[in-house]
């Protein structure tokens, strides 16, 4: 027994005397990079994000739709305060019905292989793009020509106003250097030329000496992936210069980093099924849901859930209630703002609705129907999952009992139609509210998994589509959200209950100006890089 | 004084072995007990108190909440118990699970001739040869995942080494004596099996099956831990423990403190049932 006791002591002493060993030597390299990192400074930036773009980074297929494309550039972009600006065209115009689309490119606009870019590699683009028939949606697109080699026409097959998003979002592939692995080796007219892409790992960029506009402050930029626990031991470490960091760490100081907190339109809400069950998709998928069929029960939880409460609990207060699907972007409706928390109000709702608690379990009953449902979310997200329970546990008293079920994409794609299900959105394309409330995406990806339908609102999109300038679509698109009588919103069918907008949080070194943060869209991380040309050293 | 040192030593002699007895009994007794309170305050805990309470979250230990809340104001005593009992139900079902096919295969082995013993054997070595953990997260993913994913992937992946002991223990009683009598005098197959075999393995198998417990409840929570099981709002021991390994960095160790801990004390009593039990009943260990 000693003997087994001594041996348990010497082998403490050895294995505690071998960390601490691991520990001196971890602060001496770290000590090192700091010293070198000064040296770089001037030129040198490292970022620490939590999400990689897996698929690579071609445009057509996707890349770049959340944050800078980096080694592409587009047609026309948004400036900070999300006005549409022009990027390589110098001017686009719209014929009267709203069909066709020109627009003329700069002359002096070269890919990073010194190859010029003309009209034929816009039509390439679109072509492939329209081709591979990805999250890039140009359906509405019937055709794209080359007029001259400056001057592109694009044919819609109806008006869309919202057209002008593919223009802003997809970047331009140079025709002779595209092939199978374009993504992996992207040549573009961007600020960035890609160096070296270590899968899981890191991302490796320079500056592009053909860029034809105002040229990034950094000679090189690194992009390390790490999940969100490493990237802050790596702030802490000071090792990057930027680490994405979640809520959770917000409340801890960082010595020589700042905290940028950026608010988005990164929501998160609970999509209800909007009608009756008994249907089937042609893959056999149920779809509806009786009790959340009935609007008094999702009225009574966009009414009932406390979304302060939800901020300042899982979110760490670091974000804002959600009402809508576009919250605090131009085409937002400020009527869609009601007032939650209100339990008593909930109450009355249900009970006027016929719900009443019928066998004394704390659930509601109306005839044979009892009122709950099952609610998945994305397991692997901690905070939708937090969500999830909070909005259960706050529900409960209410009489309504929601199921929680945690899945992989896989296991919430085949009963998204059938239950609620917690998703996020958010774009500065207002095509995004079309495609989540629109009847004509119902069933569609995850897009309006609910089956939500109504004609007014509707009419309202149709009209916003064909609306030949943004800010006669803006109209339309309040519209549609609530136009004092219908709408898509809490106050009108909701058949969504917007929880929070989520903020990006940012720990950026001292010294590190990372300009004016427009209002993010959804994803970790890479929308900080919309301006990353505009970042520098200030010290 | 000399006799009367003597005669102190005589007794001493002669009250080992009962105290020895003794003492394993009662350590036996107080593990079970353990072992019971744990389970009847998982079923019978108020499902109230791991409701979100979104004012008071990530408090460190206090009389209110004795290990603590987490970040989401639930508390980790509650949590912790339930995830507990879930793991002790999980244990049981596959140790349960486990023992049977054991049983059922080393008695296989040994009695339906040479062929069935090779195809055993074989399949013994074949299940041995490749670490639990990597067939039951297999076996898990197949079917699945959830609950019913991990009972039968751990079911499926315990019996190897116990169903090997059994075949020998099975071996050795055929070709006792008396089990040879019994079968010349045209007692059936079945008969033997269950008069003189059975009895004579029930010790081992329920050793084996209380040191199976320990294995089992550790497996559970590690697919739990890897995220294969269950959906990550249940309690159980594995989830709370990868949850809290996000929050160990801001420094809230008691959420993985007191679960590692409560789990750690639940496999050690099991295991000490085990070998207290076997100390008691083994033949050979009995007279120590």
């Amino acid at each position: 027994m000693k003997k087994k006791l001594f041996g348990i002591i010497v082998l403490a002493t050895l294995v505690s005397s071998f960390m601490l060993g691991g520990c001196n030597q971890q602060l001496d390299q770290s000590g090192d990079a700091n010293g070198e990192g000064i040296q770089k400074k001037k030129d040198e930036l490292v970022m620490a994000f939590g999400s990689e773009p897996e698929a690579g980074f071609d445009p057509t297929t996707g890349w770049g739709r959340y944050g800078s494309p980096l080694f592409q550039s587009t047609l026309l972009k948004r400036d900070n305060k999300l006005n549409i600006v022009n990027d390589i065209a110098t001017s686009y115009k719209v014929n009267e019905d709203g069909k066709v689309w020109t627009v003329i490119l700069r002359k002096d606009v070269k890919f990073s292989d010194g190859q010029p870019l003309t009209a034929d590699d816009v039509v390439f683009t679109f072509e492939t793009a329209t081709k591979n028939g990805s999250v890039v949606d140009l359906n509405g697109m019937d055709k794209v020509e080359a007029m001259d080699d400056y001057t592109v026409k694009f044919t819609l097959k109806e008006p869309q106003s919202t057209f002008v998003n593919s223009l802003v979002g997809t970047g331009i592939v140079p025709k002779h250097a595209y092939g199978a692995d374009y993504a992996e080796n992207p040549i573009g007219s961007g600020p960035y030329q890609l160096v070296q892409w270590d899968k899981g790992q890191q991302l490796i960029i320079k500056a592009n000496p053909e860029y034809y506009d105002k040229k990034s402050y950094f000679k090189k930029i690194t992009f390390l992936f790490l999940n969100e626990d490493a990237s802050f031991a790596a702030a802490q470490a000071g090792k990057v210069d930027l680490a994405y960091i979640p809520a959770a760490f917000s409340n801890l100081e960082v010595p020589g980093m700042r905290l940028e907190s950026v608010k988005t339109v990164d929501n998160r809400g609970i999509a209800f099924p909007f009608i009756k069950s008994g249907d089937f998709t042609e893959d056999g998928l149920p779809i509806g849901n009786d009790v959340t069929a009935d609007p008094a029960i999702r009225h009574a939880i966009n009414i009932g859930v406390d979304r302060k409460a939800l901020v300042d609990g899982v979110l760490e207060g670091r974000g804002t209630p959600a009402y809508t699907s576009v919250d605090g972007l131009p085409w937002w409706n400020p009527d869609t703002v009601i007032k939650d928390a209100d339990l008593d109000g909930a109450r009355k709702l249900l009970k006027e609705a016929g719900w009443k608690d019928t066998d004394g379990d704390g659930i509601l009953e109306k005839d044979s129907l009892k009122a709950e449902f099952t609610l998945y979310y994305l397991a692997s997200d901690a905070i939708r999952q937090s969500l999830a329970i909070s909005v259960a546990d706050m529900i409960e008293p209410l009489g309504i009992h929601i199921k929680l079920e945690g899945g992989s994409w896989d296991i919430i794609e085949k009963k998204m139609y059938s239950n609620a299900v917690l998703l996020g959105w958010g774009s500065h394309d207002p095509h995004e509210m079309y495609n989540i409330y629109s009847s004509k995406f119902a069933g569609v990806d995850y897009y309006n998994t609910g089956f939500y339908q109504n004609k007014t609102v509707d009419d309202y999109f149709e009209k916003a589509l064909r609306a030949t300038s943004e800010t006669e679509a803006i109209e339309f698109w309040k519209k549609a959200q609530w136009d004092g009588t219908t709408g898509l919103s809490a106050n009108g069918d909701a058949p969504w209950a917007w929880l929070v907008n989520i903020d990006h949080l940012y720990l950026v070194k001292d010294g590190l100006d990372i300009g004016e943060q427009r209002i993010h869209v959804h994803g970790h991380g890479w929308p900080a890089t919309d301006n990353i040309v505009e970042w520098k050293w200030t010290k | 004084m000399i006799s009367s040192l003597k005669l102190k030593n005589k007794d001493n002699h002669k009250q080992l072995p009962s105290n020895r007895k003794k003492r394993t009994l009662f350590i036996i007794l107080i593990s079970i007990i353990f072992l019971v309170i744990v389970i009847l305050g998982g079923v019978l805990i108020d499902e109230g108190r791991i409701v979100t309470n979104l004012n008071d979250r990530n408090a460190p230990p206090s009389l209110d909440h004795l290990f603590g809340t987490d970040w989401l104001g639930r508390d980790m005593f509650t949590r912790t118990l339930m995830g507990l009992s879930l793991s002790i139900g999980v244990g049981l079902i596959g140790a349960i699970g486990s023992a049977s096919i054991a049983l059922f295969l080393g008695m296989a082995a040994a009695t339906m001739g040479k062929m069935a013993d090779r195809l055993i054997s074989w399949l013994i070595d074949l299940f041995l040869s490749v670490p639990h953990l990597v067939t039951l997260i297999l076996i898990a993913f197949t079917l699945g995942g959830g609950f019913k994913g991990i009972v039968i992937g751990l079911a499926l992946t315990h019996w190897p080494s116990l169903a090997r002991v059994i075949r020998a223990e099975v071996m050795q009683v055929r070709s006792a004596e008396y089990v040879q009598v019994s079968q010349k005098m045209g007692k059936s197959q079945w008969w033997i099996a269950l008069h003189h075999i059975l009895p004579h393995i029930a010790p081992q198998l329920l050793i084996g099956f209380m040191l199976l417990f320990p294995h089992v409840i550790l497996h559970e929570a590690a697919v739990t831990f890897l995220g294969l099981g269950l959906s990550p709002h249940e309690p159980a021991i594995g989830i709370i423990l990868s949850e809290s390994m996000k929050y160990l960095s801001s420094g809230m160790w008691w959420l993985a403190f007191f679960p590692g801990l409560c789990l750690l004390i639940i496999v050690r009593t099991f295991d000490q049932i085990g070998e207290n039990i076997r100390l008691l009943i083994d033949p050979n260990r009995a007279q120590d």
